[in-house]
């Protein structure tokens, strides 16, 4: 069992990310593992692909068909073609309709291993103290407020060790944004100036060919 | 040997009508097609080549713009009347769109399959979408079952309003399902509300006209199950070897197989056979145009019974004329030789 402090970094952390990331955004990525992974879904889809460019190729020749001139073949790419849409909307509804139920598993299960579980540990650990801090670090109404709500006196509950983590990764993550968008800016800067000095080169070059 | 079994020309389904003249099951026969190409004809020369092999036959028209009495030169109304030169042919002429003002007028004096709702209710069972013609269809249906005919035959209206017709028992039984279901859930509750007899303000029953409709929804489905047996219900599409013709045809065949009603009789008709030699530019120009439609027809429609009759030289009118026409459907006609 790892320590608990460690537990509820992890935990705030995890929340952060999902919170930074965008839920929709994991849902699709887990999708897509998903459909990639599990062998049925991932033949289902390779099916699908199938169809869809089967479909585009029965559509392109139907168009390069003459209707009055070959009216039987045309009459029977169409019928090919009429054929692939019903499947392909059919396939499409049952892939939506899984998506969804995936979808809101994936939500549920997400809720629970963040924020159902943070509250789960809060309750649970409410009474235990994180860690002590020494006497006459901090005054009362700080001990009081660290302990707050159901902890010993004295002590930091795990409520508030919570917070501290999730202003610290709040803070960190901020700072790497800053730093990453710094970086980049200055990158992309550095990048678009040799750019400009050969154009201005070109340019005076071509003035003085005019000259 | 071996010559005779690769021969391609064999596969052609042979190119008459003998195969519906020999189902000796078919009931419900349609014929169909775009406006103009000739159905009415093709359905009375089906009828007179039906009645000599059948007990009875009755031939309806459903097309607002009826033709039959001009085909036989005699007056046909509502009910069906023997055709003159006949003893087991007789005629009908339906009007889906006027009818329902009939049925709103027997509904108001109290008798037909809409009497017994009050008027807001009528309203809205008739402003479900093809409501008016089914109801009339449905009662066309129990009349003719009444009268005991062996085959009825349907000279129905062009394309559009054919599949429509061919469609309402689906839509409709879906509608009234939709709304009987509704009544059992919420008639407690409305009754509740409407009291303990269930009058509807207008003096009607609620109860009784959801039997009504419930009756009507029998009826319908009984019809609709019938026409999608194979046994029982045929569709003879009509078409002349023209562009629009046949994509029309297609997409009615389409449409035919997507409601499950079987189809498997072409009649091409109004071809052009220009005797060899003849210097009619535009009648050789049009065998040409023809003959490359009827080349399609034959490519695609390969398990179909492709009949293709000619045109003639004068209106197909009266029971001769339509008598020697219907002989071609059976026996295929023979175009002159040496033409193109």
């Amino acid at each position: 069992m790892p320590s608990i402090l460690l537990v509820v970094f992890v935990l705030q952390l995890a929340i952060h990310l999902v919170n930074t990331i965008g839920a929709s955004t994991i849902n699709s990525l887990l999708w897509v593992l998903y459909t990639r992974l599990l062998p049925s879904s991932s033949k289902a889809s390779e099916e699908q692909t199938e169809l869809k460019s089967q479909f585009m190729k029965v559509r392109k020749e139907l168009n390069a068909t003459s209707s009055q001139d070959e009216f039987a073949k045309w009459a029977k790419l169409r019928r090919q073609h009429d054929k692939l849409v019903e499947q392909l909307e059919k396939n499409k509804s049952s892939t939506d309709s899984t998506k969804t139920t995936f979808d809101s598993t994936v939500s549920t299960i997400r809720w629970i291993g963040t924020n159902g579980l943070r509250l789960f540990i809060q309750f649970w650990y409410s009474k235990q103290a994180m860690f002590w801090i020494p006497k006459g670090w901090v005054p009362y109404y700080a001990e009081w407020l660290l302990s707050f709500p159901r902890a010993p006196l004295g002590s930091v509950s795990v409520q508030a060790w919570g917070l501290a983590c999730g202003a610290i990764v709040l803070l960190v993550s901020d700072a790497i944004v800053a730093i990453v968008s710094l970086a980049v800016g200055a990158g992309s800067q550095k990048a678009k100036e040799p750019m400009k000095v050969p154009s201005e080169k070109a340019a005076q070059g071509g003035t003085k060919k005019e000259l | 040997m071996s010559t005779a079994l690769i021969n391609t020309d064999d596969d052609q389904l042979e190119p008459t009508l003998q195969s519906i003249l020999d189902q000796k099951t078919l009931r419900w026969i349609f014929v169909g097609g775009k406006g103009g190409v000739g159905k009415t004809t093709t359905s009375c020369s089906l009828a007179i080549q039906l009645a000599k092999v059948r007990r009875s036959v009755l031939l309806i028209s459903t097309d607002p713009a009826h033709n039959l009495s001009d085909a036989f030169s005699q007056k046909f109304g509502k009910e069906a009347r023997l055709v003159n030169g006949f003893t087991n042919l007789s005629a009908m002429e339906i009007d889906p769109n006027g009818s329902i003002q009939e049925l709103m007028g027997q509904a108001e004096e109290g008798e037909g399959p809409a009497a017994g709702m009050g008027g807001m209710m009528q309203d809205l069972a008739f402003a479900i979408p093809g409501i008016d013609e089914a109801m009339s269809f449905a009662e066309v249906l129990k009349q003719v079952k009444s009268l005991s005919y062996e085959t009825i035959i349907f000279d129905t209206a062009p394309t559009g309003h054919t599949l429509r017709f061919l469609q309402f028992p689906t839509v409709l039984e879906k509608a009234l399902a939709k709304i009987s279901q509704l009544s059992t859930q919420f008639g407690p509750m409305l009754n509740g509300l409407l009291g303990a007899n269930g009058s509807l303000p207008n003096g009607a029953n609620l109860n009784e006209m959801m039997e009504k409709l419930e009756g009507l929804r029998e009826t319908i489905s009984e019809v609709n199950t019938q026409f999608k047996d194979e046994n029982l219900t045929t569709f003879v599409c009509v078409c002349i070897p023209e562009f629009l013709s046949l994509y029309e045809t297609e997409r009615m065949i389409q449409e035919l197989a997507s409601y499950g009603i079987d189809t498997h009789c072409i009649v091409v008709n109004q071809l052009l056979f220009p005797k060899a030699g003849s210097e009619c530019e535009q009648c050789n120009a049009r065998r040409k145009m023809q003959k490359k439609y009827l080349e399609q027809i034959e490519e695609l429609y390969d398990e179909f019974n492709v009949v293709k009759m000619p045109l003639l030289v004068e209106e197909v009118r009266g029971k001769e004329k339509l008598e020697k026409f219907s002989e071609m459907l059976i026996h295929p006609y023979v175009p002159p030789a040496g033409g193109l």
